[in-house]
């Protein structure tokens, strides 16, 4: 481009379609590095470090397969996590993730540039982030125009809700899915517009991609056959969109059968069936259009009739039966969740108790995308009003969507695109009017980031015959010339600068909320002090490095599940559960362990062969996220596993209230957890101003200040007291008999009774004997009377 | 109160009072002659006709206070009457009528529980003896015993749901309830009207389908639905929050919750009423630029519709200021 610049200056001067790719390249190149460096705020602020929980387990599956080798990753049976029972890593994970780092990794070694693979993953999101924003410019460019493409790729590259999820360090597989998705829309309306096979085996592929990244693939296979299946019905079916999909279907479905932990899913779960179901529907009607040519008109009425009423049974009873069989399983818990709203509260606490998982308030919405959750329904309207094929996709993407979005915070992310799109196009249609003639006053506010922005529309009137494909926009253009000298220029510059400044305020908006929501690491925790001086908190990777220095190699260190990805990924320890909540019962056990008492906890612990116990306690530093505040749910998860033992009501107040301070409910202060994390805290005191043992976290001073542990010994605290380590003593060789032995023998009955009082009395009740001894009570309290 | 007992009468008085269950109350004498089997039967006679058994403070002394007893009573202490202005009474007792009727029909039906209320209105005198000054209340009477503390539901903590209640009966009677919900045919009843009537308005229209690519109506219904879900009503749908709050000292009224993890029903309409209006705005701009017609008229539109678009993004802006403390950045509007 620049080449060509130089040698005919001219020529190139009054060449549009030049300018245009000259333009469109610098302000892509500027969003993917304004994408690149506003993700960035997380490693200038404390360094270059992955994040967070999931992020370490990826990096120690990259790692893995980065020195063993891919065949290796994918036989790999993890034998440090979920002790005792282990998992198959290269069968239940997605790879796309680790095999995208891991080729990056081996082309820079190959190109002799040796970088750690950990750099690599910390900074892979923020890298597709600008791949995003390119994909974000084609999708947009086939739906509406390339300006509307480029001020989308501008949105998408510093909307915190993209952000929020690709950090740098932010080691995740929504960092190259969002990226995967939009580039297979992308393909899919490329070939729907063509009808070529090219086009469709390239969404496939692309697809392909996504299903190995992202298990979100599963609204890319249902929202394409929605968007057949809404063609269909509006009479816009055609053989560009039968071949676009069939190709893209058959080739999809064999392509995403090859990802392991996908394997035959695509054609036994109820959430592929639409796909299917589709399929055979696009097919039948092309059959039925064949035969139509055949038959006269009465013949063919007659065939229909007895087809759709013979076919649909068909269809009906097989999926019926399937379902039955088994073949076919039903919803599985988490989709389920997503259409009856109160499923999860009920029946599942562990998808509950995820802060992923809950419904979105207003709030979430304007913080994440500000003003484009405004400006995208005019988007919509202008894509609904003047519709196309394309547009269908858009409007059935935008409405699914924003149900999704609603209903769990996380989905938000495959929100986003969707709102830069539409928001995109509506301001673009704006522009188009507003900065239509004058050419001289269209040079004004060249700010950072909006500069790009306010670039677009100059060149869109250009670009026009190029990219524009929507009939009634190339009314305007025959129109406005005529009469745009009418609105005045004052008024078309009032409109430009108000728009100007909005976006500017999106700018700084995003940039704000980027710096101070979403680039914490969470390992490391920053606090500020009055004269605006730094702390660092660096308790956890003190306690992994802790754990990793001083304990046997096969230790088995337990925790709640929160922390197990940290501990094998930092620690490089054996783990009784972690993140990947596969195994809720393995998870109730451990959330028993820590709420019951030591005596209890330490059957369990020696079952498991625990050797230590790490808890984390926000107590002294104000932490709120601390295990105590987690409590209730581990509580309640074991409570769904052992309602006998474990009752979520033993660890309220009486008024029904949860705390910590004298008030506290006796179980909950003989719980291992409330011993564990106020362990000699009673002796501390953190301020002349407050007593000792005073818990920051929740404000008061705890209940219990002597805690006594006997069969767990304190092994490490963090600077902070924010991590607690407690080794597990061993079996007692033989039992000190200190004591007279019949003392002994009545505290072990005074125990017994008192845990199994329910027990004893109920078998006792059903013999003949208690009805005796019960009379003189009853009428001891008669003659009272 | 104590008087002579009567006890060859008492055959007949049972199916009177079996018939004329609430009249029973005021048949004097044969509480303190009836024995636990008589009581048990009595129960299960009145549990065959409803239930939950209603009481008043005579039957609630004999049957539910009154020593020999091998059965456990969960009584729910309500005000159903309209006077009242117990919404959540009503709520309640519906639940509590679900559990009852689930343990009712249920397999390991027997005459060891029994469902009971009391109502404000027609036993006051058993909310005094309790102590109780608040409705709805839920209370255990164990076989033998008076109630404890955990015997009184919570319902601050766990609700009123009948699964809730199953599971506090099972913890404190060791009955398992398991709740069977009458099927709620409303909604599948309101899917089928609607679609009868979309049907029936597609037939009566035959002729005439034009309005179906009619692009407007497809379009506001959409926009319907995208305004509906980013001003989260799924979110008022799930958690249920209240309409607004006003504050019972001062009698101040707050449209908008202060928190930015929550949020008012109001609010939220607010929110979609802001958002529909940029909406408007930017669409009203769009038309003054392309329509035809005066230019005066269209410049008025113009200057309009950017108002709006700048105002009601700048009340947007102060809204969420005013949920999340320390955003730095205002429009127009502080």
């Amino acid at each position: 481009m620049a080449a060509s610049t130089k040698t005919d200056i001219r020529s190139a001067l009054t060449n549009h379609g030049g300018w245009t790719s000259l333009l469109t390249f610098c302000i892509l190149t500027l969003a993917w590095v304004a994408g690149f460096s506003s993700r960035l705020f997380a490693v200038i602020r404390f360094e270059s470090i992955i994040h967070e929980f999931d992020p370490w387990f990826n990096y120690r599956a990259t790692h893995h397969m980065v020195t063993n080798g891919f065949y290796n990753f994918l036989n790999w049976f993890d034998e440090r996590a979920w002790y005792p029972l282990g998992r198959i890593v290269g069968g239940t994970v997605y790879p796309g993730l680790m095999v995208t780092s891991g080729g990056i990794h081996w082309l820079l070694h190959t190109l002799n540039i040796p970088v750690h693979i950990r750099d690599v993953c910390v900074f892979l999101a923020p890298l597709f982030s600008g791949l995003t924003a390119i994909a974000t410019y084609l999708f947009t460019k086939e739906l509406w125009n390339g300006g509307a493409g480029l001020l989308a790729a501008c949105f998408i590259a510093i909307v915190p809700g993209y952000i929020s999820r690709s950090v740098a360090g932010s080691y995740d597989n929504e960092g190259i899915a969002i990226f995967a998705l939009m580039f297979t829309y992308y393909l899919w309306l490329k070939s729907v517009k063509t009808g070529s096979v090219f086009w469709s085996v390239c969404t496939s592929l692309s697809y392909f991609y996504m299903v190995s990244a992202w298990g979100g693939y599963v609204f890319i296979i249902n929202l394409i056959p929605l968007h057949v299946f809404v063609l269909l019905l509006m009479g816009r079916f055609s053989q560009r969109v039968y071949v676009a999909y069939s190709v893209f279907y058959i080739v999809g479905l064999i392509l995403s059968m090859q990802i392991p932990f996908v394997g035959f899913q695509p054609i036994r779960t109820s959430e592929h069936m639409a796909a299917a179901g589709v399929f055979a529907l696009i097919n039948a009607y092309g059959a039925v259009q064949y035969i139509q040519t055949f038959l006269s008109k009465k013949e063919f009425k007659t065939f229909f009739f007895v087809a759709i009423v013979s076919s649909a049974g068909l269809v009906f009873v097989s999926v019926v039966g399937l379902t039955y069989l088994g073949y076919i399983a039903p919803w599985s818990g988490r989709f389920y969740s997503l259409w009856d709203t109160g499923y999860a509260k009920i029946h599942i606490p562990i998808i509950a108790s995820v802060s992923e998982h809950q419904p979105t308030p207003w709030f979430s919405f304007f913080f994440d995308l500000h003003l484009l959750i405004c400006t995208f329904p005019a988007g919509l309207w202008f894509c609904i009003k003047n519709v196309t094929d394309e547009r269908v996709f858009i409007a059935l993407y935008a409405v699914s969507a924003t149900y999704f979005a609603g209903v769990m915070v996380r989905l938000m992310l495959t929100l986003t695109p969707c709102v830069c799109v539409l928001s995109a196009v509506a301001f673009n249609v704006t522009f188009e009017k507003y900065l239509k003639v004058e050419e001289d006053e269209t040079k004004k506010v060249e700010e950072d980031e909006d500069a790009e922005d306010s670039d677009e529309p100059e060149k869109n009137d250009k670009k026009k015959s190029l990219y524009d494909k929507a009939g009634k926009i190339k009314k305007f253009k025959q129109e406005v010339p005529k009469e745009s000298e009418d609105l005045g220029l004052n008024i078309r510059s009032l409109v430009m600068v108000c728009l100007m400044m909005m976006l500017m305020m999106f700018a700084v908006h995003c940039t704000w909320v980027t710096s101070n929501a979403y680039s914490s690491p969470s390992i490391v925790l920053a606090s500020y002090a009055q004269d605006g001086s730094r702390n660092i908190i660096d308790d956890f990777r003190e306690a992994y490095y802790w754990l990793r220095q001083n304990t046997a190699d096969d230790a088995t260190v337990m925790s709640w599940w929160d922390y197990g990805y940290q501990i094998a990924g930092m620690a490089n320890r054996t783990t009784l559960v972690d993140n990947n909540t596969w195994n809720n019962s393995h998870i109730a056990l451990v959330g028993k362990a820590m709420s019951s008492n030591e005596t209890a906890a330490y059957s369990i612990m020696q079952s498991l062969g625990v050797d230590y116990v790490l808890v984390i306690f926000g107590g002294v530093i104000g932490f709120s996220g601390d295990d105590i505040n987690k409590f209730l749910w581990m509580v309640r998860i074991a409570e769904g596993e052992h309602p006998a033992e474990i009752k979520e009501s033993d660890y309220f107040t009486q008024q029904g209230e949860f705390r910590v301070d004298a008030a506290a409910s006796p179980i909950f202060m003989k719980s291992l957890m409330y011993k564990m994390c106020y362990y000699r805290f009673g002796e501390l005191q953190l301020d002349y101003r407050s007593p000792a043992g005073y818990d920051r976290t929740r404000n008061v001073e705890i209940g219990d200040k002597n805690v006594k542990l006997s069969v767990l010994e304190e092994a490490y605290t963090t600077q902070h007291w924010l991590v607690r380590i407690y080794k597990v003593k061993d079996l007692n060789n033989k039992v000190k008999v200190t004591e007279p032995h019949i003392v002994s023998k009545k505290r072990k009955s005074r125990y017994i009774s008192k845990k199994t009082k329910k027990i004893r009395k109920g078998s006792i009740k059903n013999k003949p004997t208690i009805i005796k001894g019960r009379h003189p009570s009853k009428t001891r309290s008669k003659s009272r009377v | 109160m104590r008087a002579t007992g009567q006890p060859r009468v008492l055959p007949l008085l049972l199916l009177c009072v079996a018939s004329l269950a609430t009249l029973a109350g005021t048949q004097p004498g044969r509480r303190k002659e009836l024995s636990l089997n008589e009581k048990v039967d009595q129960l299960l006679d009145w549990n065959a006709k409803r239930s939950v058994i209603k009481m008043n403070g005579d039957k609630y002394r004999t049957f539910v206070k009154s020593a020999p007893r091998n059965y456990s009573v969960i009584m729910m202490l309500t005000a159903l009457q309209p006077q009242r202005h117990c919404s959540i009474c009503k709520q309640a007792n519906e639940e509590f009528q679900i559990v009852a009727n689930s343990w009712r029909y249920s397999q390991s039906y027997s005459g060891r529980l029994f469902f009971a209320m009391v109502d404000y209105d027609q036993a006051a005198d058993v909310f005094q003896s309790l102590k109780m000054t608040s409705a709805p209340v839920f209370i255990h009477f164990p076989p033998k015993g008076k109630p404890k503390k955990a015997d009184t539901m919570d319902l601050q903590r766990v609700g009123f749901y009948a699964e809730a209640i199953a599971k506090w009966v099972g913890e404190r009677t060791d009955i398992q309830i398991r709740i069977f919900r009458p099927p709620n045919y409303s909604g599948t009843i309101a899917v089928t009207m609607l679609f009868s009537l979309i049907g029936g308005l597609l037939y009566l229209r035959r002729n005439n389908l034009d309005f179906l690519y009619n692009k407007t109506s497809w379009a506001i219904g959409a926009l319907a639905v995208v305004l509906a879900m980013t001003s989260g009503q799924m979110w008022n749908h799930i958690r249920g929050p209240p309409f607004m709050h006003r504050n019972p000292q001062t009698g101040q009224v707050a449209w908008v919750h202060g928190g930015s993890r929550s949020q008012f029903i109001i609010e939220t309409y607010i929110v979609m009423v802001l958002n529909a209006s940029v909406v408007f705005g930017i669409v009203l701009l769009n038309e003054a630029a392309s329509g035809k017609g005066e230019v005066g008229k269209r410049r008025i539109i113009a200057i309009v519709g950017l108002g709006i678009v700048a105002f009601f993004f700048s009340l947007i802006l102060s809204v969420f200021r005013s949920k999340y403390q320390g955003y730095p950045y205002s429009f127009l509007i502080k």
